[in-house]
């Protein structure tokens, strides 16, 4: 179901596609005034063989009807999910007793949760009119993120402006924040973040950095020198189809949502889609594979926005993209073990910038080659940064190093951002100060 | 062939040597395989020492360590994660066969905001080719003392038998990374069970984390113990693929844990390493119920 910025549903509790599909005719029935599901159940049912599901077909056939299947009777091995009106409750429970049908409440009123459900979605269409009551200690969905960007530019319109670099595969537009004081494409500072959409700790820690830049301007030392003679791009989700995914369908999905004819999975993995060493080992040519690396380098519309913008620009002197997790900070290459030519410096500038992160909250990251500290990957963002003279490249994998996960809880976003932006700060010095 | 023991710099940040000698494993033990003969250590004839073993290859083993020494503790209570390798050593032979000698620390998995109480373990780690279920002997000194480690088992135990069927919340962690303090309990159990899986299926190459318990079939506290269904989603992390497993584990506090799993794969399972070999490792429980 696809969403576009600015409009849009949010759901609050967990993707099922049909399930959800269903929630919403109810709530448009409940709305209308028609139908009320108070105490009404919906059951789990697992059929052990045939004649269970026979004999759950049989509920379905009975007339008047009395229940009513969100996941009708298929195959024993797949769970029967029955709506049951609180009237008919009773008798139909005794109904699978008796017959040694196993089942489970999945829910236990579905009016509670429909009520639940309903002020959640309009609690969601009250926009935010600024960025004083955005919650930075919170996730948000792409729609509130296109927002607050709206806001912030406008907050901030001296030093802050939008660009939108392209269009996603399900037309999204790709959006990138400009920090500039003044000059005529002056040495620039590329962060990206997102390109993974399962990695939430990534676009929440951009927001915070942005936040962080402005704020900081005129009064951090090194952030206005930076700023008096460098740009700073930001591109918070660089692939928003892959995100709302994440909100809609599979908080797990990582790559983005093209498709093509004669394929039967969708998805290519953005950081393998580069042009640098692309098909390599550390990428996968099979398109149900997670490192997926597509059927040419920059054949995704979201890597060859990025791609466009940079070299057109031609000014780019450093690239940090951020990825979740491990707890790293690595600099080129992953395609190969082979070290780069300023390695040396790149070890001490990663070092020195992982120093600043811990301590902040004594959180300890390691650093080294992508390929000798996390795995050889091909086809990846910063590699082909590199390669196209960007002397200063990272990559970084943030909090935490696999409790959580993917899923950190949203009470870590400070605490990382404000770590992270210590490293990014100390790159940004770096760059400043090393003109090339 | 120098065999050298290379013990790693004090915990973190970062690593003092330069990248550029932190060759993974493979590479540099295949390059050292194709030179000269191995050089015959007195105890293991063939094996070939890892001079600069990554730090990431040592985490890896560690982990598997852990996996194991959490499921044969079968205390949801006390279950331990990786928090720094200190010191390890690397083995391949021209089988293909991997060791690994580790000392490593952990803290408590359900420490609590501030409390870093860190216990450390000692493990051999051996894999048979690259086929999972290592064979793992594994000793950590006590976090916590027996009878107090035994007294919150049961704790637990009590929680979870009060619990009404968690049956509405169907992920945990949710989107947010939030789980609710009276689903806490479930999620001790769950990554119990899915330590036996993890421990299971990790290779060499292959190591996993749990994400989220995806679905609970069923949770059923008549009889004594906890008898548990779940779904969860196992992260692999150089594929970073999402493999789903179903678990059915039953846990009573003090006994071993049973488990029986199913994951959804892309590739073929493969037959463990754990079986047989060197350490002295009793059978893990499997049984039917």
């Amino acid at each position: 179901m696809q969403s576009s910025p600015g409009g849009g549903v949010v759901r609050k509790w967990s993707p099922v596609g049909r399930r959800t599909l269903l929630v919403c005719s109810f709530i448009l029935a409940a709305a209308l005034g028609q139908m009320n599901f108070t105490g009404d159940q919906v059951l789990r049912i697992l059929a052990k063989n045939e004649k269970q599901l026979s004999l759950l077909r049989d509920l379905e056939g009975l007339k008047p009807q009395k229940v009513d299947f969100w996941r009708g009777p298929a195959r024993p091995s797949l769970p029967v999910d029955m709506r049951v009106p609180f009237s008919e409750l009773k008798d139909i429970k005794a109904y699978l007793e008796s017959h040694g049908l196993a089942y489970n409440i999945m829910i236990k009123d579905i009016q509670v949760l429909l009520d639940e459900e309903r002020e959640a979605m309009a609690k969601s269409r009250r926009l935010e009119r600024s960025t004083s009551s955005f919650s930075y200690s919170s996730y948000h969905t792409l729609e509130e993120i296109y927002t607050w960007i709206d806001n912030f530019v406008t907050e901030h319109s001296d030093i802050v402006s939008k660009l939108q670099i392209g269009h996603s595969f399900e037309n999204r537009s790709i959006l990138v924040l400009k920090f500039s004081t003044g000059g005529s494409r002056r040495p620039a500072i590329w962060i990206d973040s997102g390109i993974h959409s399962r990695e939430w700790i990534t676009h929440a820690t951009g927001i915070w950095i942005a936040r962080k830049i402005v704020s900081e301007y005129g009064k951090d030392r090194i952030v206005t020198d930076v700023l008096n003679a460098m740009d700073v791009f930001l591109e918070i989700v660089s692939n928003p189809d892959g995100f709302a995914y994440t909100h809609s369908m599979n908080r797990l999905w990582r790559k983005n949502k093209s498709s093509r004819p004669g394929t039967f999975c969708i998805g290519v993995d953005l950081n393998r889609n580069w042009k640098s060493g692309f098909g390599g080992n550390g990428s996968n040519n099979n398109p149900c594979s997670e490192t997926y690396h597509g059927p040419s380098p920059q054949s995704e519309p979201e890597v060859a926005a990025v791609v466009d913008f940079i070299m057109s620009h031609g000014n780019v002197k450093a690239l940090i993209s951020i990825h979740s997790y491990s707890q790293m900070l690595m600099y080129p290459y992953g395609h190969s073990l082979e070290p780069v030519s300023n390695q040396e410096e790149l070890y001490h500038l990663a070092k020195d910038a992982v120093q600043a992160l811990y301590e902040v909250h004594g959180i300890e990251y390691i650093y080294g080659s992508i390929s000798t500290t996390l795995y050889v990957a091909s086809g990846i963002t910063v590699d082909w940064a590199y390669d196209s003279g960007i002397k200063y490249s990272f990559s970084f994998e943030l909090r935490d190093t696999g409790r959580y996960g993917f899923l950190l809880p949203a009470v870590q976003i400070i605490p990382t951002a404000q770590e992270t932006w210590m490293a990014v700060r100390t790159i940004m010095e770096h760059t400043l100060h090393h003109p090339y | 062939m120098q065999l050298r023991r290379q013990p790693l710099s004090a915990p973190r940040p970062g690593d003092t040597r330069p990248a550029a000698q932190r060759l993974a494993v493979p590479l540099l033990l295949l390059l050292a395989l194709q030179g000269a003969a191995a050089s015959g250590e007195p105890e293991d004839s063939g094996w070939l020492q890892d001079a600069e073993p990554s730090s990431r290859l040592l985490s890896q083993a560690a982990r598997a360590a852990l996996h194991f020494f959490n499921f044969r503790a079968a205390s949801p209570s006390a279950l331990q994660v990786l928090a720094n390798v200190l010191d390890g050593r690397a083995w391949v032979n021209q089988k293909k066969e991997y060791k690994f000698d580790l000392v490593f620390t952990t803290e408590f998995y359900r420490a609590e905001e501030g409390e870093k109480r860190l216990g450390t373990c000692s493990a051999q780690v051996f894999f048979r080719n690259d086929k999972p279920r290592p064979a793992v002997n594994v000793t950590c000194t006590q976090l916590i003392k027996k009878e107090r480690r035994q007294e919150e088992d049961y704790q637990l135990y009590k929680l979870m038998k009060q619990l009404k069927s968690p049956l509405n919340a169907v992920r945990i962690p949710d989107s947010h990374g939030y789980i609710a303090p009276s689903l806490r309990p479930i999620w001790n159990l769950a990554f119990l069970g899915s330590s036996y899986v993890m421990w299971q299926k990790t290779t060499p190459f292959l190591h996993y984390f749990m994400s989220q318990i995806s679905s609970v079939k069923q949770w059923k506290t008549n009889d004594d113990a906890i008898d548990f269904d779940y779904t969860v989603l196992l992260h692999e992390f150089s594929t970073q693929e999402i493999i789903p497993c179903r678990i059915h584990l039953v846990w009573y506090p003090g006994k071993p844990l049973k488990v029986k799993y199913h994951c959804q794969e892309r590739q073929t399972p493969e037959e463990g390493s754990g079986t047989e070999e060197g350490s002295a490792v009793a059978l893990t429980e499997l049984s039917n119920f």
